[in-house]
């Protein structure tokens, strides 16, 4: 269902994921504080998707509303140099099988991780074809509020960069 | 007289006393582990093969496993439980307002964190002196079945599942996937699947039905947990004196419409695991041994009685006696008590084969508990949590879990430990839908789409693998009709206009104690915790795995995972010792629904079967 009052826009899912608490490795989940106050036109939803890639991909499946867009921010562990930013739309291979059910695994029990939702949601078919990660290369994950220096100087670059790919309809 | 180990008696009005006349009633000398015979056998013999099952653990704690194997004779000669991450709950917890233990011991779990919320909250209770109105008692009843309507159907089709699939016995006994194809399923007409055969496919993960189903099973008590609580699995509304929920009689609605979308399903369920049970039993008897221990085991019971739940610790044995499901203690199959007190009394952790110090050069804070009765130095209201990391080793200490054991003896937590005292003791609340009869519990279920039905859970003759799942299976239609019994109960609660949730409090600034006996999904849970000038100075957590998942104590005995897989027979096909998937011991172990899920595959050369584990770390410490 598109929402009414945009009805030629696209609809947008937009969301940070990461676990609280977890310095750099929280980067998602607190730029979605961010974003959630922010305003956004009626077509870009901005949601908390941190309660697990199951329950995620279950309410996806049952929502009326079908997403065009889904732009997720947040911070993974991908060996680049500490506080790269990057900006890329998600390939949306799935892996084999068995790795498809120990992300299920993991999902069950409770772990919040990007590339889990990721795989979780595409595998069940509830994600659109244009996805799009707004990704930070942590330098810490100890336990704590703040982020590095490092990561916490792309936070303003990251918020835009979610924005414009909300905005951008390609 | 309960205890056979530990120097307690008691006179004739019950109370316990130390016997008299013993110098150092709790001392004793730990057994060392020898393997010098096990590592001449290694070096000698190709056939006797190391078999770890090693973790790589993403978020929170994790297990491995370490075993020697005999692949001539079939058998397993060694059997090592490892938690490999220390957690700390316990030093978190050190010197905070003791609400704070609601929300952050919670995190313990990724998949019931409500269970950990709950039992800090009994704790809190207990030390504060107050206790919630009986609808309190009833909505945490409710959330406590619900989220075993979550956590139960996981293990059976999700995690254990799979060890049952076609993919599974196709690829290690192809011979009894042969026979299961032709082998017609005696309760079809119920579950709908024609053959066992089927039933295998059906467990296939990823396109089985029985995995997808299950899956999708989960989302309805998730739904129901979420109305009443507001969010799952870590509920903000579970507080001192009951809970902070506003509720209406429209949410014990959309709770009752959910509970009547389950019973079905759950009906074709616990068939369904008869079936698979009585299929391999029929097979090859040998599976009977797979996990098989001694039948020792611990329950705190939990499901208060709203009438009779006072959080008090010297009425602990009356109020526990009147819960839903039954405290207890069974050992070598009988049940030697029902008594929350003589259950707390028995328990000591032990740490010699555990990654952390002895904590009695620090003094014994409690001889006694708050009723008088003689408390072990080892006790958890006694134990200090002294992490002391170092190198692995067999013989002297290989994990972060200690050794908790209940009158010095080994005894397993589970849900399916929660059936079993319930049925044995004969004290269920007399209700419409569940009987406890001294040897089974009935369990009566609605009529919705199938008609009425009645099962029974009968104490069973072995004890293993599949009768822990099948067990659980059961506790399926046993947590589903408590949760029903309570949603009729709150209407009539409220239909009397008791609709309050909650008892007010303050914290009290003096020195205070107090212990939460609950349940996990998982079976036993305690926080023992004390408090002085209103925070908390020591605060323990033994969750089910950590007795499942416990090392050798001092007294030379493995731990319950360690057993169940040195009691397991190879039954597996292979030619060559390259072939070995080691499934059978992976049974026993993921019979007792170990805190992670994983995946598992061998390097055939090296005899490494390398675990992925990413757990809500319930066998680590805390």
């Amino acid at each position: 269902m598109r929402n009414p009052e945009s009805a030629i826009e696209m609809m947008v899912l937009v969301s940070g994921i990461g676990y609280s608490n977890l310095g750099d490795m929280s980067f998602g989940r607190v730029l979605l504080s961010t974003l959630a106050e922010m305003d956004w036109p009626a077509h870009v939803h901005v949601e908390d998707l941190n309660y697990g890639p199951i329950m995620i991909y279950q309410t996806l499946e049952a929502s009326p509303i079908k997403y065009d867009k889904v732009v997720l921010v947040g911070a993974a562990k991908r060996e680049r140099k500490p506080g790269t930013l990057e900006i890329y739309r998600w390939h949306g291979k799935l892996p084999e099988d068995s790795e498809i059910q120990a992300r299920i695994e993991e999902a069950i029990t409770g772990v919040i991780d990007l590339d889990n939702l990721l795989i979780v949601c595409k595998h069940f078919g509830v994600l659109p074809d244009d996805v799009t990660i707004v990704e930070v290369e942590p330098q810490t994950e100890a336990w704590g509020l703040e982020f590095s220096s490092v990561v916490a100087a792309k936070v303003d670059e990251a918020i835009q960069a979610v924005r414009d790919q909300a905005f951008c309809n390609n | 007289m309960c205890f056979k180990n530990l120097p307690i008696e008691f006179d004739a009005q019950g109370n316990a006393q130390l016997i008299g006349g013993v110098a150092n009633p709790y001392a004793y000398t730990p057994r060392e582990i020898k393997r010098d015979k096990l590592e001449e056998l290694l070096a000698r013999n190709g056939h006797i093969k190391d078999v770890s099952i090693s973790p790589v653990t993403r978020v929170a704690g994790a297990l491995s496993f370490h075993a020697v194997a005999d692949l001539q004779e079939r058998k397993f000669l060694e059997a090592n439980s490892v938690a490999t991450i220390f957690r700390g709950y316990e030093v978190i917890l050190k010197g905070r307002d003791p609400r704070d233990a609601i929300y952050i011991s919670s995190r313990a779990c990724g998949v019931c964190g409500g269970v950990h919320s709950t039992a800090a909250c009994e704790a809190i209770e207990m030390a504060f002196g107050i206790s919630p109105p009986p609808l309190g008692t009833v909505l945490r009843n409710i959330a406590l079945s619900l989220d075993f309507l979550y956590d139960h159907p996981l293990h059976l089709f999700l995690l254990a599942g799979p060890d049952y699939s076609q993919v599974v016995v196709e690829a290690t006994n192809p011979a009894m996937w042969e026979k299961a194809q032709v082998t017609d399923a005696p309760n079809a007409e119920v579950h709908q699947f024609k053959t066992i055969g089927d039933i295998m496919k059906g467990l296939n993960p990823l396109s089985g039905k029985l995995y997808l189903d299950g899956l999708k099973m989960t989302r309805t008590p998730r739904e129901a947990y979420s109305v009443l609580f507001g969010k799952y699995p870590h509920p903000q509304t579970v507080v001192p004196g009951g809970m902070s929920s506003t509720v209406t009689i429209t949410d014990f609605n959309e709770t009752y419409t959910r509970l009547q979308k389950m019973i079905d399903w759950t009906k074709r369920m616990i068939l369904l695991w008869d079936d698979l049970t009585e299929f391999f039993y029929d097979y090859n008897p040998e599976y009977k041994k797979v996990g098989a221990r001694d039948k020792n085991m611990i329950d705190l019971g939990m499901w208060d009685d709203p009438d009779s739940y006072d959080a008090t610790y010297a009425r602990c044995n009356d109020w526990g006696e009147a819960r839903w499901a039954t405290p207890g203690v069974v050992i070598d199959g009988k049940l030697v008590t029902t008594k929350l007190q003589q259950i707390n009394l028995g328990l000591e952790e032990f740490v010699e084969h555990s990654y952390y110090e002895n904590w009695s050069q620090n003094g014994v804070r409690f001889k006694t508990d708050p009723s008088g009765a003689p408390l072990s130095p080892n006790h958890p209201w006694n134990k200090e949590t002294m992490p002391r990391p170092s190198k692995e080793s067999w013989k002297d200490r290989y994990t972060w879990s200690t050794a908790p054991r209940w009158d010095r003896q080994v005894v397993e937590a589970g849900a399916y430990a929660r059936i079993w005292t319930t049925a044995a003791a004969g004290l269920m609340p007399k209700n419409r839908f569940l009987e406890s009869t001294g040897h089974s519990l009935k369990i009566n279920m609605p009529k919705t789409m199938l008609p009425e039905m009645d099962f029974e859970w009968k104490i069973p003759d072995v004890w293993n693998a599949f009768e822990r799942n099948r067990a659980r299976a059961y506790c399926m239609g046993y947590n589903l009709m408590v949760a029903y019994s309570m949603v009729l109960k709150a209407f009539d609660y409220l239909r009397k206009g008791e609709d309050k949730v909650s008892t007010k409090f303050e914290t009290p600034q003096d020195e205070r104690i107090g212990v939460g006996f609950w349940g996990a999904g998982r079976g036993y849970l305690s926080h023992h915790l004390t408090l002085d000038k209103g925070v908390i100075t020591n605060y323990q957590i033994v969750t089910p795995s950590t007795f499942n998942a416990s090392p050798h104590d001092p007294f030379g005995n493995p731990g319950p995972y360690e057993e169940a897989v040195l009691n397991t027979p190879i039954i597996e096909d292979y030619s060559k010792p390259e072939e070995f998937t080691g499934v059978d011991m992976l049974r026993a172990i993921r019979s007792f629904d170990p805190c992670m899920p994983c995946t598992t595959h061998i390097y055939g050369g090296e005899r490494e079967i390398v675990r992925e584990v990413n757990t809500c770390a319930c066998s680590a410490e805390g």
